[in-house]
C-alpha cells in the first residue's frame, strides 16, 4: 500500500487522549448522535475501495464544534458472513485509534470521536483518508475481507432516519449471541479475582453460566483472556464431556484441580447437589436446599429479611463462602437464573420453591410460566409452615416429590424394617446456624455422615464392623 | 514521562489547598495536569473553582447495575473508558476526575480490574498527575493508582499532624503501591511554632519539604466558599508553594 496518507498509522497511538484544548472537531459522543456498523453483503453489492460521505465534510467544520457521526462498512467476500460483522465492527474502534490525531471510544451508538488540532495542522482537511485508511486496515488484518465499501454520514436528519433500523440490527444481533451455549463452544473461561480471599476457589464462566459475581459472562472472559491469557481471566480447554446435562467436563475437572490445589476435583456446571461449582464470596444469590419441602430456595444480598428456614443472606453467605463445594448451598450470579441450564441436573426452575419477590421480579421473564406463580415470596411465606402450605395450595411440581417419597417410605415399611423411618426427604440439612459445614450423602434413606480425610495417612492393625444390637 | 503526585494527610491540614496551588503553579507553568479527587468528602472542585458532575464512583455503579442489559458480547472495558471519558471536567488549565462515593454492596472486583487497566493507560496522557487523597489511601490499596513518584504528607502544627505522617509512612510499607519519595508540608505555620515543627519532624525521621506560612488571603477565602485557583502570585502560602513545586522538580 503506496497510499500517501496525511497523518501517521501505528497501534503506539492507541490510548492516545485527545483534550479539550486540543480538539478540532468533535463527532457524535455523548452531546451528539451517530453510530457505526458493520453490513456483510453479497460479492456485487460491494464496490471496493469507495468512500461515499453524507453531509459536512472535515474541511466546512468550524474549530470546537461538535457533529454527528455515522460511519457504515459494507464488506464482502467468500469467508463473510453475518455472524462476522460485530468482530468486524469492534476493529473499526481499534484501527481509528491507530490513526494519529484520532480519538474513538465506545461502540454502536455510544461512539465518539474526536479529531486533534495537530492532525488538521498537519493537512488532514477531509474524512476520506480516514475511511480510505480504515479500509485498508480492514483488508490487511482481516484477510477474510475481500471487498469493503466505507459511508460515512455527518447530516443530522439523516442519521436519525436510520437510527431505530439500526438499534433492530443490534437486537437481533444480541438475541443470537443470547442463543450461544455451552455445547456450541469448545472453550470456557476461569476468573481468580477473587483467589485472594478464596483460594480453592474454581469460578468457571461458560455461556451459560455466568461468573458468581454476575460481573463477567462468557464474551467478558473471551475478551479478557485475547489481551492477557495470563491474566485474572483465562481460558479453559472444555475437553470431552462427561455428562451434558449435570454440564461435567474433562476440561472442567482438570482445572478444578490446579486452581483448588487439589482440593477439588469434580465440578459439575449445572449441579446444585453433586459436586456444585464453588461458591467464592462475592456470589450475588446464594441458593439453600430446604429438606422439609425437597425445594431450594434462594436469596440474594440486596434481601435484608430472613429466608423461610430463618436465616438471613449473611449467614447463609458466610457459610457457603470462600471457594468451598458446599453441599446444599449454592452461590450464583444472577443472570444465571436466565440460562437455559440453569441447575438442570437437579429439576431446574421445577426444583425452586422459594425467592424474594424483588429477585423474583427481575428474573421473572425467564421463569418457565407453569411454575413462575408457583414459586413462593417473602409475601405468601415466611417460614417453613406456610411455604408447605402454599406449595402444597398452587400444586407446585415439588408436591408430586412428596407424595413419590411417601409412597416409596410405605412401600419401604411395609417389606423391610432396614432403614430407620426417616424424614421423607433426601437429606437431613441443620437449618440452624451451627457454623458447622454439613456434608451430606447424596443418595439414599439411610442418613448418616459422609467423612472426608485430607493428607491424612491411616495405619489400622485391625477393623471390626458389627451391628449393634438395640 | 508522567510524574503522579499524591497529596494526603489528617482532615482539616489543607491539603486540598495545597494540592489547589500546586495544580495552579503547575497550570502557569504550562503542564498537561490531571487532578484527580481521591478523597470521598470532594473538595477540590470547589477549591480549584469548578463544578462537580459524576464520579469515578457513579460510574462504576453504572456499569454494576447496567451489566445485565448491556449487550452479551460488548466490550465492558471499552464502555466503561467511554464513561470514564465523560466525566471528566475539561477546564482550560487542568482535567479533573473525582472518585467520589465509596463503593457499595456487592463485588467490585471485576470492574476495580477493569479500571486498573483504563487508568494506566489514561495517567499517560498527562505531564502530571495530583491526586488528593484521604489518609486512609484506600486507592492505592485498590491498585487503582499504582505508582506514586511523590507522596505529599500535609500536617498543621499539631503533633497529632506530624503523628498522622509517620502512620501515613507507615501504611505506604504495607501497600502495594510504588512510592518513591514521602516528604512532608507544615501548613498553616505562624514564627512560633516553625521551629518546633522543624525539630518535631526530624525526631520522626520525616522530609519536611517545605513550611506554607498562615495565609490571610486564603483564610478570607476559604471563610467566603471562594475558590484559591487564582490567587494573586503575592500571596506568602503562594510563594512556598511555588519554592516546593521547584524542589521537587515540578
Amino acid at each position: 500500500m503506496a497510499e500517501e496518507f496525511p497523518f501517521e498509522i501505528s497501534p503506539m497511538f492507541e490510548g492516545e487522549r485527545i483534550r479539550k484544548n486540543d480538539m478540532y472537531v468533535e463527532l457524535s459522543g455523548p452531546k451528539s448522535i451517530g453510530y457505526e456498523l458493520v453490513r456483510a453483503k453479497p460479492m456485487d453489492e460491494v464496490e471496493d475501495g469507495k468512500f461515499t460521505l453524507i453531509g459536512p465534510d472535515l474541511s466546512e467544520m468550524e474549530e470546537g464544534s461538535r457533529y454527528p457521526l455515522a460511519m457504515i462498512y459494507k464488506i464482502a467476500g467468500e469467508l463473510v458472513e453475518e455472524d462476522l460483522e460485530s468482530i468486524v465492527e469492534r476493529r473499526n474502534h481499534d484501527f481509528q485509534n491507530y490513526l494519529q490525531g484520532l480519538m474513538h471510544l465506545n461502540q454502536r451508538y455510544d461512539v465518539w470521536v474526536r479529531v486533534s488540532k495537530d492532525a488538521i495542522d498537519k493537512g488532514l482537511t477531509s474524512f476520506e483518508p480516514v475511511a480510505k485508511a480504515i479500509m485498508m486496515l480492514f483488508k490487511n488484518e482481516l484477510p477474510f475481507i475481500e471487498k469493503v465499501e466505507a459511508i460515512y454520514v455527518t447530516d443530522q436528519a439523516e442519521i436519525k432516519k436510520e437510527m431505530d433500523n439500526v438499534k433492530q440490527i443490534y437486537r437481533d444481533r444480541d438475541d443470537r449471541t443470547r442463543n450461544l451455549h455451552d455445547e456450541d463452544v469448545d472453550t470456557f473461561y476461569g476468573c481468580s479475582l477473587c483467589q485472594s480471599f478464596a483460594p480453592s476457589n474454581v469460578c468457571v464462566i461458560t455461556p451459560d453460566r455466568i461468573s458468581l459475581c454476575g460481573a463477567i459472562n462468557w464474551f467478558d472472559g473471551r475478551a479478557a483472556a485475547k489481551v492477557d491469557p495470563e491474566g485474572p481471566q483465562f481460558p479453559i480447554p472444555k475437553g470431552d464431556v462427561i455428562d451434558e446435562e449435570s454440564g461435567e467436563y474433562t476440561g472442567v475437572n482438570d482445572i478444578a484441580k490446579s486452581l483448588s490445589n487439589g482440593e477439588y476435583d469434580r465440578i459439575k456446571l449445572h449441579s446444585f447437589f453433586e459436586s456444585p461449582h464453588t461458591s467464592c464470596g462475592c456470589f450475588e444469590v446464594v441458593g439453600f436446599y430446604i429438606p422439609e419441602v425437597d425445594g431450594i430456595g434462594w436469596v440474594d444480598r440486596d434481601f435484608t429479611g430472613t429466608a423461610p428456614n430463618g436465616l438471613p443472606f449473611s449467614t447463609m453467605a458466610g457459610q457457603t463462602g470462600g471457594g468451598k463445594q458446599v453441599v446444599g448451598f449454592l452461590g450464583v450470579g444472577i443472570n444465571y437464573f436466565r440460562s437455559p441450564k440453569f441447575i438442570q441436573s437437579d429439576g431446574g426452575w421445577s426444583r425452586v420453591v422459594w425467592m424474594p419477590k424483588h429477585l423474583k421480579d427481575r428474573v421473572m421473564d425467564d421463569i418457565p410460566d407453569d411454575v413462575a406463580d408457583k414459586i413462593a415470596t417473602e409475601d405468601d411465606a415466611a417460614d417453613l409452615d406456610s411455604l408447605k402450605e402454599f406449595l402444597d395450595k398452587k400444586e407446585h411440581p415439588i408436591v408430586e416429590r412428596w407424595e413419590d417419597e411417601e409412597e416409596e417410605l410405605e412401600a419401604e415399611e411395609t417389606s423391610t424394617q432396614t432403614t430407620p423411618a426417616a424424614a421423607p426427604t433426601m437429606m437431613q440439612m441443620p437449618v440452624t446456624a451451627t457454623g458447622a459445614m454439613p456434608m451430606m450423602p447424596i443418595s439414599g434413606n439411610s442418613g448418616g455422615v459422609k467423612v472426608i480425610l485430607k493428607n491424612a495417612k491411616i495405619t489400622i492393625d485391625k477393623v471390626i464392623v458389627s451391628k449393634k444390637n438395640e | 514521562m508522567t510524574k503522579v503526585i499524591a497529596v494526603t494527610g489528617k482532615g482539616g491540614t489543607g491539603k486540598t489547598a495545597i494540592t489547589a496551588l500546586l495544580i495552579r503553579h503547575l497550570a502557569r507553568c504550562n503542564k498537561e495536569i490531571l487532578a484527580i479527587d481521591a478523597d470521598p468528602d470532594t473538595n477540590l472542585p470547589e477549591t480549584l473553582g469548578c463544578e462537580l458532575e459524576k464520579t469515578v464512583g457513579d460510574m462504576k455503579q453504572f456499569m454494576l447495575t447496567e451489566r445485565d442489559n448491556l449487550p452479551p458480547d460488548i466490550n465492558k472495558e471499552s464502555i466503561f473508558e467511554s464513561k470514564i471519558y465523560e466525566i471528566i471536567n475539561e477546564m482550560p488549565d487542568y482535567d479533573l476526575l473525582v472518585m467520589g462515593r465509596p463503593e457499595g454492596s456487592g463485588c467490585y472486583c471485576y470492574v476495580n480490574n477493569l479500571l486498573r487497566g483504563i487508568m494506566d493507560r489514561f495517567v499517560t496522557n498527562y505531564d502530571v498527575v495530583i491526586l488528593d487523597t484521604e489518609a486512609g489511601l484506600e486507592h492505592f490499596s485498590r491498585k487503582i493508582i499504582r505508582d506514586v513518584d511523590d507522596l505529599l504528607v500535609v500536617t498543621d502544627g499539631s503533633r497529632r499532624g506530624l503523628r498522622t505522617a509517620e502512620r501515613i509512612r507507615e501504611l505506604t510499607e504495607e501497600l502495594e503501591t510504588n512510592i518513591r519519595n514521602i516528604y512532608v508540608i507544615a501548613n498553616k505555620v505562624t514564627d512560633t511554632n516553625r521551629e518546633k515543627i522543624a525539630n518535631l519532624a526530624r525526631e520522626l525521621d520525616l522530609k519536611l519539604i517545605g513550611t506554607v506560612p498562615v495565609d490571610r488571603m486564603i483564610e478570607e477565602r476559604d471563610l467566603a466558599g471562594d475558590p484559591l485557583f487564582d490567587l494573586p502570585e503575592d500571596s506568602i502560602a503562594v510563594q512556598e508553594v511555588e519554592r516546593i513545586a521547584k524542589e521537587l522538580g515540578l
